[in-house]
């Protein structure tokens, strides 16, 4: 329906912890489609999610089937409301960066496999697992709807092995 | 707006950042990028600092005076126009581990294959550990490759001198996804 202007930050809606979805209305039909518009348009986004539209409510959208990345190891387009991790294994870490946070990137270390309960667009409820470059994707974008950016988890500044043994 | 790189270095102990930074703050000095770390038993500080009115190297008078009494060495630099910008580098960026025993010219080989293919790098990064008896080389390098150049050929370039240098060496990619 529209793509809308990603929220960089400081915009403090970015910062802000979303509202749960109680109804599944026209709005949170239109919503659904700006995230999806919105991710699509800027060509190499893997997902967004809704405060980075403008919306404090709790929706992502999560697309890694067409990267290099996420490729070989998707569910395709998942449209989530409501995603809630309910298990998580292992450790990954990549290097991440983010539309909201422009010329920034640093090593998150996230889980590498996450199971994710949510309500699919058509209102039916889903559990997916989900390993890889999708679940980092995923675990970036429930962040959103906790106020938190990737600047909240850099785990290391970059190379620095050798500080750990002094 | 007048550019200037600024390099302080000195034995480490709690304090010269904020000692550093009060005389920056109150010159109205704004610091564009840095990078500050503890090499050895020195502490170093690297810092693209900016002014709106000071325009050269004289302007910043005996600012710095009282950092060098207190034992760190100051060295000021004036950048050209432009010369604050991060050049947009498109290539696919590679973390490269280098590690063995400890002999001499391990950066310098290995900087050179990369240099010698316009690789660029971006970070490095160097330490020697184990024991005195039996020291090991660490050295950890990001470099940006040239658009067309894949992992692939970086990696096999590594393996020739795995053989000749008798060290480890992996490289992975570590370009960021965008989320």
């Amino acid at each position: 329906m529209a793509v809308r202007t990603i929220r960089v930050y400081p915009d403090p809606i970015l910062k802000q912890p979303c509202a749960a979805i109680d109804q599944l209305d026209a709005s949170v039909d239109a919503l659904l489609q700006d995230l999806t518009d919105t991710m699509l348009f800027s060509g190499h986004s893997v997902g967004v999610a809704a405060p980075q539209i403008g919306d404090s409510r709790r929706a992502v959208v999560v697309d890694v089937s067409k990267s290099k990345l996420g490729r070989d190891n998707n569910h395709g387009l998942l449209t989530m409301i409501n995603p809630l991790i309910i298990d998580r294994e292992g450790k990954h870490t990549m290097r991440e960066g983010c539309m909201s946070v422009p010329d920034y990137t640093g090593n998150v270390e996230r889980a590498e496999i996450v199971v994710v309960q949510f309500t699919d667009r058509d209102g039916g409820e889903r559990v997916i697992r989900s390993s890889g470059f999708e679940a980092v994707a995923i675990q970036h974008e429930i962040d959103h709807l906790d106020g938190l950016l990737f600047l909240d988890r850099v785990s290391s500044l970059k190379t620095d092995v050798f500080r750990r043994k002094g | 707006m007048q550019h200037f790189a600024l390099t302080i270095i000195g034995r480490d102990r709690p304090g010269i950042v904020s000692q550093v930074t009060e005389i920056l703050y109150r010159l109205g000095c704004n610091i564009a990028d840095s990078s500050c770390s503890i090499l050895g038993g020195q502490f170093a500080m690297i810092l693209i600092i900016a002014h709106p009115e000071i325009s050269d190297r004289d302007g910043f008078g005996n600012a710095f005076v009282a950092l060098e009494d207190s034992g760190l060495s100051v060295y000021l630099r004036t950048l050209k126009p432009g010369g604050e910008k991060h050049p947009h580098m498109d290539g696919e960026i590679c973390l490269i581990s280098v590690y063995g025993s400890d002999k001499a010219g391990i950066v310098y080989r290995v900087s050179r294959e990369l240099g010698d293919r316009k690789i660029n790098i971006t970070d490095l990064n160097t330490k020697l550990v184990g024991t005195e008896q039996r020291p090991v080389y660490v050295m950890m390098l990001e470099a940006v490759l040239p658009p067309e150049m894949e992992i692939n050929e970086i990696n096999q370039i590594m393996n020739n001198l795995k053989t000749e240098l008798q060290v480890d060496i992996s490289v992975r990619s570590i370009t960021p996804v965008e989320l």
